[in-house]
């Protein structure tokens, strides 16, 4: 490794990672909130789920990366705008500078993306706030004890200076990855401007193996899924929308997204990227500590596609 | 449709103090400033401060001969067939060739006899031959179809120039690797026409170019092709897909003669440059077909 790739490997992890250090298992706090519609209502939703998770970011720079893939406003492809809008007031209501960012895997017109998929209309000055990730300024970081065949990524500058990233997924079954939620989510940071679309250096590397690696550089980030309309079938792009009528959140996003399988009825442990990350002891319902809804209270079937259905969860 | 002369003063003010161009703000990077160029050229008149434009364009070129997206980035990509794109002239012939060398080493690993013969081994099925042979994005991956159109049109302007057999063949292979990826409604998404089973959507803008890198196949093969270009063009989502239609349907003379004019703003210096393009090649000069 250059003495260059270093000092931006260290200069990222200070940047992104002062939260990073690592710290024996507690019982991770994931919040289940039920949610019927895109309503007024998500506003109040998301202040009490912030506070519930005592995130102190007072002065801090919070990056909010939603789920932008379609320009379908009517389907349930893309993180509602209303949710994000939600989540951005509560975070500036704690004291943060909050901004937008998203880096779309597969349509290179982010902004036109976003206008379509009502972004513009629903959040003020939404264009002033939001950074195209596929074409920020970017950083080599190295990735740590990397279990992909990956070594390094160039990463943005917006993510690598957050104070914290807020992975906000909508709740999605995925013909390769099984289920695309907050880790899976982070696929948009890799910027397209440097990889292409699709970021296909990740699935050479390994889909599973790729997510994880991803998670190793945030392992804290926060985790907000919309599953307030979610996608079953053949997601993430051609599924059926399925209503599941929750918000899930939480500091550790292995266990946010073992949790929302569960609310899926998909077994997380047939999830490869999520042992991988996680390990079994790190999606274990004991080590979880549900806040809000239990996950049976709300979980719904989500139908996955042939190919997926030994993920199914036997019994809820 | 008419020619947007404010869109050139638009780019022109866009520039970076280094020479460069920057996608909307920020540092330059090598698609926006090829795209800016190729909007001067279209227009028959200077870049603004064109020296250093092409001094920036010139520092980033890789010592294996490939461009970079940026400088920061340390690995030769897709970019290289952007640069192609430009005269020889304006980079130097010498830097040309270099990036044309690159270019024809590079091939979507699908298709690299390893990959191909270790798929055999492990799925009982043969995989694209070199015979469909397009570009990645990035090297080491898988061909697309963006980079597979770009690296088309840069290799058809060299045989225009100098013909050669390897030209023709790389040409043709990468064409019927565009045609093997055509979905089942007649256009081009990225790459993927179908997955486990299911028949993916295609997009405009992607459709717009494999048009354009198909100019001169029988048109016989691509009317589904033409039929859903005319549809999106109708659709308008994203000023860079109608300008890549309207050059596309434009090369096999299908653009309507009443087709929408654009709608959707310009929010990117690629997007002001390809709008621009797309009049002028209307106007009778296609800077990727002349």
């Amino acid at each position: 490794m250059r003495r260059r790739d270093f000092l931006m490997g260290s200069a990222a992890v200070g940047l992104a990672g002062c939260r990073r250090t690592p710290v024996p298992r507690s019982r991770s706090l994931v919040n289940i909130t039920r949610a019927a519609a895109y309503s007024q209502d998500i506003y109040g939703a998301m202040r009490r789920v912030l506070a519930e998770h005592k995130l102190n970011v007072r002065g801090r720079r919070v990056v909010l990366k939603p789920n932008l893939v379609e320009f379908e406003p009517e389907s349930a492809i893309n993180t509602h705008p209303l949710l994000v809008h939600a989540t951005l007031e509560a975070f500036r209501e704690l004291g943060a500078t909050v901004a937008i960012a998203e880096g779309p895997g597969h349509r290179r017109s982010t902004l036109d993306l976003a206008d379509a998929a009502g972004y513009f209309r629903t959040i003020p000055g939404f264009e002033d706030i939001f950074t195209d990730l596929n074409l920020d300024e970017v950083s080599r970081v190295r990735l740590p004890r990397p279990v992909s065949r990956l070594s390094s990524l160039y990463l943005p500058h917006t993510v690598l200076g957050s104070d914290l990233l807020v992975s906000m997924p909508k709740m999605k079954t995925h013909h390769w990855a099984g289920a695309t939620l907050s880790m899976k989510n982070l696929f948009g940071i890799v910027p397209g401007g440097v990889y292409g679309w699709p970021k296909n250096v990740l699935h050479w590397a390994g889909i599973h193996q790729s997510i994880a690696d991803l998670h190793s550089l945030f392992p804290n980030h926060f985790a907000i899924v919309d599953g307030i309309v979610g996608m079953d079938g053949n997601g993430p792009i051609q599924g059926r929308p399925k209503p599941a009528g929750v918000v899930v959140s939480g500091r550790d996003p292995v266990a946010v997204d073992a949790t929302c399988c569960r609310i899926m009825q998909i077994e997380p442990a047939r999830i490869e990227y999520l042992t991988l990350a996680g390990g079994l002891e790190g999606i274990a319902d004991k080590n979880i500590q549900q806040i809000g809804e239990k996950p049976d209270s709300v979980a719904t079937r989500f139908e996955l596609i042939m190919e997926l259905r030994e993920l199914r969860r036997e019994k809820a | 449709m008419e020619i947007d002369n404010g869109a050139l003063e638009n780019i022109g003010a866009a520039q970076n103090a280094d020479g460069g161009w920057p996608y909307r703000k920020g540092g330059s990077w090598t698609e926006p400033t090829v795209y800016a160029l190729l909007a001067h050229q279209a227009g028959r008149t200077a870049a603004p401060r064109s020296a250093a434009a092409l001094a920036w364009l010139s520092a980033v070129q890789r010592p294996d001969g490939g461009w970079t997206p940026r400088g920061s980035v340390e690995q030769s990509t897709w970019v290289t067939a952007l640069v192609a794109l430009l005269p020889p002239d304006t980079i130097g012939a010498g830097k040309h060739a270099r990036a044309v060398a690159w270019l024809l080493r590079q091939s979507g690993m699908e298709s690299s006899p390893i990959f191909r013969l270790s798929a055999f081994l492990r799925e009982g099925k043969a995989l694209d031959g070199p015979e469909l042979s397009g570009w990645p994005w990035y090297p080491g991956t898988a061909a697309w179809v963006t980079p597979t159109c770009l690296g088309i049109l840069a290799l058809k302007k060299c045989y225009w120039r100098r013909p050669s057999t390897e030209l023709r063949e790389r040409i043709d292979q990468a064409q019927t690797f565009l045609l093997s990826r055509r979905c089942a409604d007649g256009g081009w998404n990225h790459g993927s026409a179908r997955s486990l089973g299911y028949n993916s959507d295609s997009y405009p803008e992607t459709t717009g170019q494999a048009l354009l890198a198909l100019a001169g196949t029988d048109a016989g093969r691509l009317e589904a092709s033409f039929r859903q270009g005319q549809r999106f063009l109708r659709e308008q989502r994203s000023s860079g897909g109608a300008a890549w239609l309207r050059l596309g349907l434009l090369a096999h003379q299908q653009l309507p003669a009443a087709a929408p004019l654009f709608t959707m703003p310009c929010r990117n210096v690629p997007d002001t440059a390809l709008t621009y393009l797309a009049a002028a090649a209307e106007q009778g000069y296609n800077v990727f077909l002349q």
